[in-house]
């Protein structure tokens, strides 16, 4: 197994939600759909306002080449296209739909064979987009025409707190193995590896019973971030991805456990993608669970149905990690958010930078070889190609060296400010 | 549901690893503990008091300093690890003013007008030290032995070190153990000279292994450090022997493990470290070996953050799928090379130490004219180093000679000579003439002419005695004589060892020009195999010249020696010289009378 270098070891923190059942958070009111629930352009809405949909109705279509349909998750009256808040802070247009409790529904038309055509166009039709957090158009990435050899499924989920993959692959292995043979078939891949760390046996036993000569499941060592894709790719493949390229360049599409079960959905079952497994934990969550969530359930929603404690220091969409922190519960999920963390005081820091000690322990902990304190003190300096020359332009954000640091200092955020400055202005 | 309100927003990761500044710090000192207490207990608490002094300053120059700048004041405890480390590193009797001067210099100078906590270029304690070395030179080198239990220390004895003053400075047995092994003993407790808290060992170790478990420290430095340390020290001095000396004494492993491993100062990326310790280890010996100090740990240390600013700048990991110019992947050479790098100082160290590995002999050295120093070889053969010279009349000129003679184990032949300093001008003793031959053998030796001329006569001659004072040496410091029973006489005792029968005789020269009767003390032994003076050792005669010719007597039979009249031992020198020799002649016939009348060899029947 290749080890990378670097990385840290988080408590895990799994244990609050990992074995129990996959429960339902019931469908609010209200839904607001973002039209942008992917990278690339936002949906252009279909529907217009006072007109009835149900749940699986298309009520905004993809714009472009790298775009996703977007469904309706609840049976209602539309409200219309407004302005709502988002995680970052900013307003975005989402589709408001009023729930009327009747839960009709409409499928897709069921897929005549399974062609890697029929197949590709079906992922495309149905709006899925890479359920792991990047949200890349699934159809896209798949659709590399033969030029990858190797499919990896990212079912590493080496954040701590989160366990909705790990729900999944325990709870629909079969059906996940049956998505991921599809995606291959799409893809053109002659083999997948699932990735899983060892953390997490039952996944890694109950997807065994089911895989094949073409899938295999590959344990992988605990450790943060195993998951991150290069790190992943070069777990389960040993292929290093060249710096400044795609995985595709090594032969290889990643694509994550629920975004392969979505797959299954779509061909399978023919409903496309309005609803995901998150995982609600935290010690200041009253019923910590993994919970099927329609897109568009404030956050608000899903904190009543999970319980949401007073003594919350902190609420944060996605890991503790890299997860962003939430600042109102009037956000609303989507096809990405993975999982909602309320924490209490004792798992979380309020941190006060103070001065660099020069322990040069986020050197040793970048999984990708920078040198963040140095990154730093180029961004402090303004000296950007300095920056660049200490390799600032190949963070992949996961947080480990503003982890590791005992001064506090927020590296992470220094790095990404020179990596967006380096992008910028083309130093 | 209750009304979620009081949280907040930051920037993730939201969950940190445990550790912080001053955490780390207080690990520091936690760590340092053992060697404080060691320090207090083999030096009193005078010591304790200078390093209390020493945290004192460091911390209060701190504050004063934030207070002139206007700055917030610091509890970092950064200042109180400088204070301790730099108070451990002072002698034990320095003056009260010392760790004030030193405390204040480090943390005003070195650290904070560069920029405080982090921001130093050099490490305070090693920089302090450095500074007092230079500028109290002789308070900076004075040292006291360790007393144990007597924490008053009314009044200690100056001790050396074993850096300044050789092994002279260490117990000749410490706790029962003789020779090295008891040396490196005591060296390893540490209950010698040397600064407050560098000298014990296992409280050095006691606080590494904390820092380790903790996971303070990067295990690369302290460990390639005492590597390259121990290679250098094996090339510098070519001898296994002296590695655990050196390492164990002066301020190497305090300094390897405390001071090298400074956050600031050191190097942050893994393999730089070990670039960074190798630098360390080489620095350190050579200062130790050819430098003018005694010591050179701080030194190096001060030297080689100079260089870290480099190193940080120029050697940068290689990333995680880096690319060259032409699209092939970068390979990590800095990762590789270190990594061999270190695999062959442990081959090298591996290969080499049964090869040099030696013990020191020691000698009663005041008793030769050309035997310095002797040591014993990992086969078991004795290494005699001597230094004489010959006198080259043809030029006037007197040519230092300096020789290492090898003795098989049971001080029989001479295995090999090997040349250490000669004639550079072709006038070389011809070694064929001496190796592997026997003490008699050479004794016997007449004609040491060669071809060549006079002067390589002379060295050959020159040569021979000091081969022959080899054998002496090897028979009073290394032969294993088991004491028998004296018959009286003029012999007063006698002991065999093998073959070799050993005799002390006296007896006296009545020096008439002199109206002097001399007493004259010698070992005389004889080898029974051959029925030869195997050699013939000064115990006491003449200091004025009247000196026995012991070429006279050395590889002769009991025959031979008896046969001898007047006339054959007569000297040219002086008739005070003749009747020692003429004395010696009687001594040693009747050393041999008394081995023939032994009946059946049995000396002692």
């Amino acid at each position: 197994m290749a080890k990378f270098a670097g990385g840290v070891h988080p408590a895990g923190c799994k244990q609050r939600t990992a074995g129990a059942a996959i429960g339902v958070c019931p469908a609010p009111e209200q839904v607001y759909i973002p039209l942008s629930q992917h990278i690339g352009a936002p949906a252009r809405p279909v529907v217009s306002a006072g007109e009835r949909v149900l749940r699986g109705t298309l009520i905004a279509a993809a714009d472009g080449a790298l775009s996703a349909n977007v469904y309706s998750s609840v049976a209602g009256t539309c409200r219309g296209v407004i302005d709502h808040i988002t995680a970052s802070g900013k307003k975005a247009p989402h589709i408001l739909i009023e729930n009327d409790r009747s839960d009709e529904s409409v499928s897709l038309p069921p897929l005549a064979e399974r062609t890697p055509e029929s197949v590709l166009a079906r992922i495309a039709e149905a709006g899925i987009v890479g359920m792991g957090g990047a949200g890349f158009p699934t159809a896209v990435k798949l659709g590399v025409h033969g030029r990858a050899d190797v499919l990896v499924v990212n079912g590493a989920e080496c954040e701590p707190y989160i366990t909705c993959d790990d729900a999944i692959m325990r709870a629909y292995p079969q059906e996940l193995v049956q998505g991921i043979r599809l995606a291959m078939l799409a893809c053109g891949a002659r083999r997948a590896v699932v990735g899983i760390e060892k953390n997490k046996p039952e996944a890694i036993g109950s997807l065994r019973a089911f895989c094949g000569e073409d899938v295999e499941v590959r344990p992988l060592r605990t450790r943060y971030p195993q998951g991150a894709e290069k790190q992943l790719i070069y777990g389960c493949t040993g292929r290093k991805v060249p710096e400044g390229k795609l995985p595709v360049d090594a032969g290889v599409v990643v694509v994550n456990v629920h975004t392969a079960f979505s797959v299954y959905r779509a061909v399978e079952r023919n409903e496309p993608c309005y609803a995901r497994v998150m995982t609600v934990s935290g010690a200041a969550a009253g019923r910590p669970q993994n919970v099927w969530v329609a897109n568009g359930t404030p956050l608000r929603a899903v904190a009543e149905c999970c319980g949401g404690k007073e003594d919350c220091a902190r609420i944060v969409l996605g890991g503790p990690m890299m997860g962003e922190p939430v600042f109102s519960l009037k956000v609303c999920t989507g096809k990405t958010t993975s999982s909602l963390l309320f924490l209490d005081a004792s798992e979380c820091e309020n941190k006060v930078a103070t001065p660099c000690i020069g322990c040069g322990r986020c050197v040793q902990a970048c999984p990708m070889g920078l040198s963040p304190t140095f990154i730093e003190e180029a961004v402090f300096a303004k000296n950007y190609a300095e920056a660049k020359r200490f390799g600032a332009e190949s963070c992949i954000g996961c947080g480990c060296c503003s982890y590791v640091c005992p001064a506090k200092r927020f590296l992470a955020q220094s790095v990404k400010l020179a990596k967006k400055i380096i992008r910028e202005r083309k130093v | 549901m209750a009304e979620i309100s009081n949280y907040k927003v930051a920037a993730s990761p939201h969950k940190l690893a445990g550790d912080s500044t001053r955490r780390i710090m207080l690990d520091v000192l936690i760590a340092l503990a053992p060697c404080l207490v060691c320090g207090v207990v083999f030096y009193g608490l005078y010591a304790l008091m200078l390093v209390a002094l020493c945290v004192a300053a460091c911390f209060a120059g701190e504050q004063l300093y934030n207070l002139a700048r206007r700055k917030p004041f610091t509890f970092d405890l950064s200042a109180v690890v400088t204070g301790v480390i730099l108070g451990l590193n002072l002698p034990p009797r320095a003056p009260w003013y010392i760790p004030l001067v030193g405390g204040v210099f480090a943390i005003v100078v070195v650290k904070m007008l560069f920029g405080g906590l982090g921001k130093n270029f050099a490490n305070p304690a090693a920089t302090a030290r450095v500074f007092l070395l230079l500028a109290y030179g002789s308070v900076m080198t004075s040292f006291i032995g360790a007393d144990v239990g007597n924490f008053l220390q009314t009044d200690v004895a100056a001790g050396a070190t074993y850096l300044g003053g050789g092994t002279s400075a260490l117990a000749s047995s410490f706790l029962h153990v003789e020779g090295y092994w008891g040396n490196v003993l005591q060296l390893f407790l540490g209950y010698t000279g040397g600064s407050i808290g560098e000298t014990c060992v296992p409280a050095i170790a006691a606080g590494f292994v904390y820092l380790l478990v903790r996971r303070v420290i990067d295990w690369r430095i302290p460990a390639v450090y005492v590597l390259t340390a121990a290679l250098m020290v094996l090339v510098c001095w070519g001898s296994a022997s002296e590695i655990l000396l050196q390492l164990f004494s002066g301020g190497l492993l305090f300094g390897a493990v405390f001071m090298a491993t400074d956050y600031a100062t050191s190097p942050k990326w893994r393999y730089n470290r070990v670039l960074y310790a190798f630098g360390l280890g080489v620095i350190t010996v050579l200062i130790r070996r050819f430098g003018s100090y005694p010591e050179g740990t701080s030194l190096a240390i001060l030297i080689m953050n100079l260089v870290v600013p480099v190193l940080d700048h120029y050697i940068l990991p290689v990333r995680f799928g880096q690319c060259g110019k032409g699209g092939k992947p970068v390979p990590a050479v800095m990762q590789w090379a270190m990594r061999a790098l270190c695999l062959a100082m442990v081959l090298a160290l591996a290969v080499a130490v049964p090869l040099v590995n030696y013990t020191e002999v020691r000698l009663d050295t005041g008793r030769y004219s050309y035997v310095t120093e002797a040591r014993r070889e990992f086969g078991g053969a004795y290494v005699f180093t001597v230094e004489g010279s010959a006198y080259l009349e043809e030029y006037d000129y007197t040519q230092p000679l300096c020789y290492e003679i090898r003795l098989d184990a049971s001080g029989t032949r001479v295995l090999s000579i090997d040349p250490v300093t000669q004639s550079t001008m072709g006038y070389t003793a011809e070694l064929s003439f001496f190796e592997g031959k026997t003490c008699a053998e050479i004794a016997a030796l007449t004609d040491l002419s060669t071809d060549l001329d006079l002067s390589a006569t002379r060295t050959n001659t020159a040569l021979r005695a000091m081969a022959l004072e080899c054998f002496a040496a090897y028979d009073s410091n290394l032969a294993d004589y088991a004491p028998l029973s004296a018959p009286g006489g003029h012999i007063t005792g006698v002991a065999q060892s093998g073959d070799l029968v050993r005799f002390t005789v006296a007896g006296a020269a009545d020096l008439t020009e002199y109206n002097y009767v001399q007493p004259l003390a010698y070992a005389v032994t004889i080898d029974r195999a051959t029925g030869r003076v195997y050699c013939i050792t000064t115990i006491n005669e003449s200091t004025y010249g009247y000196t026995v010719d012991r070429n006279a007597f050395v590889g002769k039979t009991g025959a031979e020696i008896a046969a001898m009249t007047d006339a054959d031992v007569a000297a040219d020198i002086s008739t005070g010289a003749t009747v020692t020799n003429v004395a010696v002649r009687d001594l040693i016939a009747e050393c041999f009378a008394y081995l023939d009348s032994a009946t059946g060899g049995n000396l002692n029947g």
